[in-house]
Order: C-alpha cells, then structure tokens, then sequence
C-alpha cells in the first residue's frame, strides 16, 4: 500500500538519508528503530512533506489508493501534499505538550482536520466527540471544551491520535509517540495505537515497544536501513552486527547476559565512515567493509559483509 | 478571572493615589506660598493670609491633598492661582485631542508593524526580510519629534501638500481635521511602528518553531495558513505587552509632537502651564497622564490574560 | 562562551567612537567659538571654513555639533550612571529574595516610577526648580531606574538557580558575599547590555527635552535645541535641522547597534533577557 523507493535526504550537500526503500501492505505495523541521528525522523518526516526549511527529498513513496489509483509523497508540490496530509496520512509526534495550541479548546483542535479536508463544522464537532471517545479519553464533552494545559501529557498524547485518525487515514505515522509519557500510560497507549491504526509506521528507539506493537522492523542507522524483516526473526536473530549490538544492549535480552553498548556515538550527520556506515564500530569490521554492502535477502534482509549467524 | 480582575482593579486605585500623593507632594508642598508668589514680594501679610485662605493653602496639607484627590474623582482639578480659571474644563477639552493623536499615531504604528513584521519573520532568510530588519532598526533611532520635522519637510514644505502645522476641530470641518491631523500621526506611527515591528518578527519567529505549528500543517494546512490560523494570535500575547508600553511611550510622545505641529492637545497645555508658573494646572495634567499610564497598564494586564487561557 | 565580533557591534562602536571622539576634540579645539553670535554670519552657507554653514545667530554649525556631543554624552553618562547605581543594587535584592517581601516592595514601587516617564518628571522638576541639564539628567536617570531593576532581577533570578550559587549558599555563604562575588560577575554583561540601550534612549530623552526648552539652557550647545531653533527656518534653510537631526539619529542607532551586538559578543545564551526601555 505504502511504496517507497531509493528515498534520499539532503540538507545541502549532507545526505542523512540514503536510499531507503521498504513497504508497508494494508493493515501491517512497521517498526522504525535507530538511535537519535540515525536518520529516521527525517524518513517520516519527507513522508509528511514535512521536512524542516533547507532539507530536501528525492525518490519514490507512492502511497496505493483502495481503488488501485496511487498517490506520490515525495517531489510533489505543496499544494498537493496538503491534501493528502492529515486525510490519507497521520502523523502523532513526540512531544505531547507542545503538538497541540494552547490558546484553542482541544473540541475545535480535532474538528479542525476534519473541516479542513470538507466535513461541514457541526458534523465535525459532533464527530470530534467520537473520537476523543474512540481514543478512550473520560467524559469526552468535557474535555472537547477544554485546553491543552488542562490536560495531562498522556491525555493530550491520545487527543493528538484522535486528530490523526479522524479522517480515516490509510497510513498512520508515529514518531516515538510514548517517549515523553510515564511508564504506566505508556502501555495504554501503546495497545490503543496497535488496536485503532489501519497501516502503522512506527518510529521509535525503543526496541521493547516495537516488540510489542509492531509486526515487521527496519533498523535505521547512519541514515540507512541496514537491516528488515518480521519481528521475531529479527529480534531472535539479527543478522546485521549493528542489530546484535542494539538487541544485546536492550532490555529484552536476559540480565546477566547482557553485552556492553556498542563502542563509541554516533557520528554527526556527514561524518559516517565510507562503506559500511557501521564499520567504525564495529568489532566485526574488516577492510572488505569499505564497500557498501548491498540490502539482500528475502523477506529478512540485510546490510553487512560479515552476518551473525 | 474575576478575582484575578478585581486583585488588579485594586492595585490600579492604590497605584492611582500614591501616585496621587507623589505628585501632590513634588507639586504642591515643595515648592514655596502660592499666595506669596501670586501677590508679589511687597504684599502685607494680611492680603497673603487672606489669599491663602481663597487658595485653601492654609489647611493642614493631608486635608488640601484629600480636597484635591478627591475632587479629581469628580474631575474638579481646582481652580488655577494664575489665571483664577478652573483647570478641569480646560483638561477635557484637550484630553480628546490628545487621545485622538495617540490613539490614531498607535493604528499606524499596527498597521505598520503587523504586516511588516510577519513578513520579516517568515523571510528572515531572505534579503527582503533582513532590509526591513535593517530599516526598523534606523527608524527606532529617530525621535518622534524629529520624524516630525522631516516629514513637514518632505509634505508641507517640498510638496505643499499638507499643513505643516495648526489643528481644525473636526466640528468645523472633518476634511481639514483629517489633513491636520496626518502629519502628526505619521510622526508618532512610524517610529513606533519601527520599534514595534521588531517585536512583531522576534514573536512570530519564536512561534514558527513551535510545534503545534508542524501539526497544523500534519493536518492539511499550508505554512502560510497554519501560521494565520494557529501563530498570530499566540504571537500577538508578547507583543501585546509592548503595546502597552508603546501606548504609554506615545502618550509622552504626544506632549512633544503637540510642540511641533501646535496642535492644543494635553501637552501643549502642559508646557503652557509651565511656562505660565501655573503650579496647580501643571499639577492637574500630570496627575492624568499619570494616571493614564497606569490605565494603559492595567488594560494590558488584563487583556494579557484575556488571550492567554493558561492564565485564566 | 564568547560569541563572535558581529557587523552590528563594528558599526555601532564606530558610531559611538565618533561621538565620543567629536565630544573629547571638542574640549581642546573647536573650528570655531560654538558660541560666538556674529550677525555678520548670519544663516551663512556651508563653506569657507564653516563646514556646514552658520545658524541664525551666526554660530558655527560644526562647532556646535562638536560640543553637542559633549552635552548628549554627558547627560548620557549621567542618567545611565543614576539607573544603574540606583537599578542594580535593587533588582539584585529583588532577584535574591524572590518571594519575600522586600522583593514585593521593590517591584511595586518600580512599576509606580514607571508611570512617571523621564519627560514628565523633567516637567515637574523643571516647572519646581527650574529646567536645566541637572534637571534633565535627574530625571532621565530616575525614569530608567526600573528598567535596569527590572533586568538585574530577571539576570539575578537565573543566577541564583546555578550550581556554583547553589553550593555557595549550600557552604554557608552569607548573602552579601554571593551577592558580590557571583551574582554582580554574573549579570555583568546584562547590564553592560542594557546601559548601551538605556544609552540611546537618554539620548532620545534628553533631545526632546533640550527641543521643548527642559534640557541644557543656552548658550550650551545641544542638539534637541539646535533642531528646536531650526524649526521657524525649516522652509527657509533646511539644513539647520539636517544636522543635528542627523547627529541625534546616528549617535542613537550607535548604542543600540552596540548594545545588541554587546548582548551577541559577550553572551549569546543571555539573548533571551531583553533589555528595555
């Protein structure tokens, strides 16, 4: 449903992303993980054509309409973007307590997508109550009428979800959309998203949510996908060694068993190594990773000379 | 709200006297015997005792202040000791002329500012956008008074098109009204709008990198939109604030401007009344502009939590 | 962190060194006697020695501007000197005790001598005592006041929540001491800011105060009473208002230009307390 091809970020002459391609069918949950600077903010972001001022995209993301028509995401004028965004694609970001306009009652915040995209006001405030329903936030009437600073950061975090779903999006974004929030809400959230998204690309940093929300994975790093495929061959065994490196450092791996964090940062954007974006820190790393392996295998694929086993 | 409103309506009447008492105190205890100064150095005392009891400057001055203070309630702001006329009619007539001045000087300071400076933060990285930076940044270097020698310059004396000078009431003729009044709304604008406009961009700047900006175009809107839809009203919270101050900024500016153009507004009266020793009627003026500051204050303040309703 | 010499702190440091230079010279030499009425000059054209002409009396244009710059500078220094000795001490108090009572007192009476700006109270000092540059530089100095206390306490406020006040406080140091040794190093280059800006509104004051007969008494050259006297001959011979116009406008934009680039030189992370008028 979701097609992306050879997706490539610029911010002048720095790529931090580079050709990204994977798809996303009808219904499925994709995870997105990396560290910060990996590039997969970015990646969401051109989707949206949100891309912040003197970053640019190039190549393919069409997204396949029901009725077979297709829609491109990427090189397409402003005009046509804003068409799309918020009514075929959503996107739920970070940080709750800012995403919303504290001067605006949270009722007209939600029936604003919807006026936006053609539903008649008084059928969208009435559909607005609806959704905050939907997102199972308490007495919904109550809180359409309230502001954002009235709200706590996980109720302003499903507020922000009932805005990305009202228009019955085909692809709903999240870019570590529990991150900001405890620990406590954070699952709630977690299971609300599984449950009401149609196609999911979930961005996170965070392998144990994307282990519990999440159907298929790519992992991002140095702005490219360096490995993919169904969570649990990817999670049980990762191929690439950067994967090893982030599963063994996780929580999901026993105590006890658990291997120090991979050596070394991550480099700003523009100072990856040649070759393997990863060589520089990897244990594994021999002169034959100064070329850049190629994404290859079906289904589970990966990015790397020397494979775990 | 409410509470909040009357919390902030009672320190506006408590700054109101004790800057009624300052005022009397500078004005009208310090310097010496009105009486003795209005009779001369060879009267009797007899004349000074009776003038003073005319004036009401023998009493206790605690009861001449709560005479005073609670005439201008009223608006009797007494009677003058030069010119024996009394000084409230005089400040009405005037008021409006003033308010006039200032109240049209702050429309063409928006008008300026708004536009001006919403442009210069959407294109702050263009050369257009750092021009118009350039150019608030002269124009808040020039005095209001000085824009207004410029501009009789340039309109009255080069091109012949407006008065360069003098005040028709708009009664007798609203076309006149309007020509006299231009120049100086323009000399008290412009240069407000210089200052303003830079507040105007640093708050729309600031408001361009919010998020709830990014989400309104996640919606659908475009940047231009999202910015009109959900960026100027919280933009204009911050520059409400300097509005204010500006209001009270052009209110003093106003005294000077009146000088240039002689238009008999509240500050010509003023300097009149300087220039005349007319202690009492100087005393009355500044207890209004006064006053209006902590006015203009107050409605800043309270519309300040009108807009914000994290404030409410 | 220094920040790095930007175009806006050249441009406004060669703009108050002219100023200032024009305003030393003065003191040693003139082109001629500023003061000097000479009706055999009168309204003299530009030239000849008289670089920009003569005034109605004869005076010497040039020379006048020269010691103008004196009298701005003086006044200037004066007011500036008044807020900030009167301003900092005060906003320091407020900003250490942040929920006490003094802090209240201050800040109320602050916004009270806010009401009386610097033209109003040269009005009543002057309708009292007699206008004059005393009067002017009271005045002026009296109104800034709150602005200087105002942004020592905003600079104050941030540096009592540091760590090293904190473990100072911590290690028992008394208030004066903190108070000396790190508050005042630490809002230094705030109000360094905020004298150049009070700088150029001094200077904005005190021209319309010289131009409405509040400020410096003649003979003393000013340039708000240059363009005040030029005003009658404004159809006559513009460039009598020109020049101090054109004095008053570069010596203002100067300090401002030197105060924001003082605020981007000395500490880019203090750009967010706005010094103001």
């Amino acid at each position: 449903m979701l097609k992306v091809e050879g997706l490539t970020v610029r911010s002048g002459d720095v790529e931090l992303v580079h050709d990204v391609s994977f798809d996303i069918a009808p219904g499925e949950r994709v995870g997105l993980i990396g560290e910060s600077g990996s590039g997969k903010s970015l990646t969401a972001l051109s989707l949206m054509g949100l891309l912040p001022e003197g970053v640019t995209a190039t190549g393919r993301a069409a997204l396949d309409g029901p009725d077979g028509g297709g829609d491109d995401l990427v090189g397409v004028p402003e005009s046509r973007l804003k068409r799309l965004r918020g009514r075929d694609v959503s996107m739920v970001f970070q940080e709750p307590m800012t995403a919303l306009n504290p001067l605006m009652r949270i009722g007209a915040q939600v029936a604003e997508i919807m006026t936006l995209h053609g539903t008649p006001r008084p059928q969208a405030r009435r559909r607005a109550l609806d959704l905050l329903d939907r997102v199972r936030l308490p007495e919904p009437a109550q809180i359409a009428r309230a502001y954002p600073h009235q709200l706590s950061g996980g109720q302003r975090q499903r507020v922000m979800l009932a805005i990305a779903l009202a228009n019955e999006p085909r692809l709903l974004i999240c870019d570590e959309p529990t991150t900001a929030l405890d620990v406590t809400v954070q699952k709630q959230m977690l299971e609300l998203i599984a449950e009401v998204a149609p196609a999911l690309l979930f961005i996170t940093h965070d392998l144990a949510v994307v282990a519990s929300v999440c159907e298929r994975v790519l992992v991002m790093y140095g702005g490219r996908v360096v490995e993919s495929g169904p969570i649990r061959e990817v999670f049980t065994r990762p191929r690439h060694r950067y994967t090893e490196g982030l599963l063994a450092a996780s929580k999901l791996t026993p105590r006890g068993t658990r291997l120090p964090t991979i050596k070394g940062s991550v480099p700003a954007a523009g100072r990856f190594p040649g070759g393997c974006v990863f060589r520089n820190r990897c244990p594994h790393a021999t002169p034959t990773c100064e070329d850049v392996p190629a994404l290859t295998g079906d289904g589970h694929a990966h990015a790397c000379w020397h494979p775990a086993d | 709200m409410t509470l909040y409103l009357l919390k902030r309506l009672a320190v506006l009447v408590a700054s109101t006297a004790v800057a009624g008492v300052v005022v009397f105190a500078f004005m009208a205890l310090l310097p010496g015997d009105p009486a003795e100064i209005a009779l001369g150095v060879n009267a009797t005392p007899e004349a000074v005792a009776a003038l003073r009891e005319q004036f009401g400057t023998d009493r206790p001055p605690v009861v001449q202040f709560l005479d005073w203070f609670g005439g201008l309630a009223q608006g009797d702001f007494g009677t003058s000791y030069v010119t024996s006329a009394p000084i409230g009619p005089q400040i009405s007539d005037r008021l409006g002329v003033t308010a006039v001045l200032v109240l049209g000087g702050m429309a063409v300071a928006v008008a300026i500012a708004v536009p001006l400076g919403t442009f210069a933060a959407v294109h702050h990285r263009n050369p257009l956008g750092a021009a118009i930076s350039a150019v608030s940044q002269i124009g808040i270097a020039i005095p209001a008074f000085l824009a207004g020698i410029l501009l009789v310059f340039v309109f009255a004396v080069k091109a012949q098109a407006l008065p360069s000078g003098g005040y028709v009431p708009i009664a007798d003729s609203p076309g006149e009204w309007l020509r006299s009044l231009l120049l100086p709304w323009l000399s008290l604008g412009l240069v407000q709008g210089a200052v303003l406009t830079r507040y105007v961009r640093s708050a729309v700047l600031d408001v361009m990198r919010e998020d709830y900006l990014r989400t309104a175009r996640a919606k659908g809107r475009g940047s231009t939109g999202a910015l009109w839809r959900h960026g100027l009203r919280n933009a204009s919270i911050p520059v409400v604030t300097v509005l204010g101050l500006q209001l009270a900024t052009l209110l003093i500016g106003a005294v000077v401007v009146e000088r240039v153009f002689v238009i008999p507004g509240l500050g010509d009266l003023l300097l009149n009344g300087v220039a005349g020793r007319d202690l009492l009627l100087v005393q009355g003026v500044v207890m209004v502009l006064v006053a209006a500051v902590l006015l203009i204050n107050f409605v800043v303040d309270v519309a300040y939590h009108l807009l914000d309703p994290r404030l409410r | 962190m220094r920040g790095r010499i930007n175009a806006g702190l050249v441009a406004g440091g060669v703009l108050v060194g002219l100023v200032v230079l024009a305003a030393v010279v003065s003191f040693f030499w003139t082109p001629h006697d500023p003061t000097l009425v000479d009706a055999a000059r009168k309204l003299r054209e530009p030239g000849g020695g008289y670089l920009l002409g003569a005034d109605k009396f004869g005076r010497d244009t040039f020379s006048q501007l020269m010691v103008g710059a004196r009298t701005t500078l003086y006044v200037g220094i004066v007011a500036v000197g008044i807020a900030a000795v009167l301003g900092t001490p005060l906003g320091m108090a407020a900003g250490m005790t942040p929920r006490g009572w003094l802090s209240e007192l201050i800040m109320r009476v602050n916004d009270l001598v806010f009401a009386f700006p610097a033209l109003l109270l040269a009005v009543m000092l002057g309708a009292v005592y007699g206008a004059g540059t005393l009067t002017a530089m009271i005045a002026i100095g009296v109104a800034t006041v709150p602005a200087f206390a105002r942004v020592a306490r905003a600079a104050t406020l941030q540096v009592m929540v540091t760590d090293y006040v904190l473990a100072a406080r911590a290690a028992g140091r008394g208030r004066a001491a903190i108070a000396v040794r790190h508050v005042l190093p630490n809002i230094g280059s705030v109000l360094i800011v905020q004298a150049s800006v009070s700088f150029a509104i001094a200077i904005l004051a005190e021209a319309a105060l010289s131009f409405l007969g509040f400020g410096t008494r003649p003979p003393t050259p000013s340039w708000g009473r240059m363009l005040q006297e030029s005003q009658e001959l404004l159809f006559s011979t513009p460039r009598l208002a020109l020049w101090p116009g054109l004095a008053i406008a570069l010596a203002v934009l100067g300090f401002n230009l030197l105060g924001d680039g003082l605020r981007d030189y000395l500490d880019p992370k203090l750009r967010r307390i706005r010094a103001e008028g």
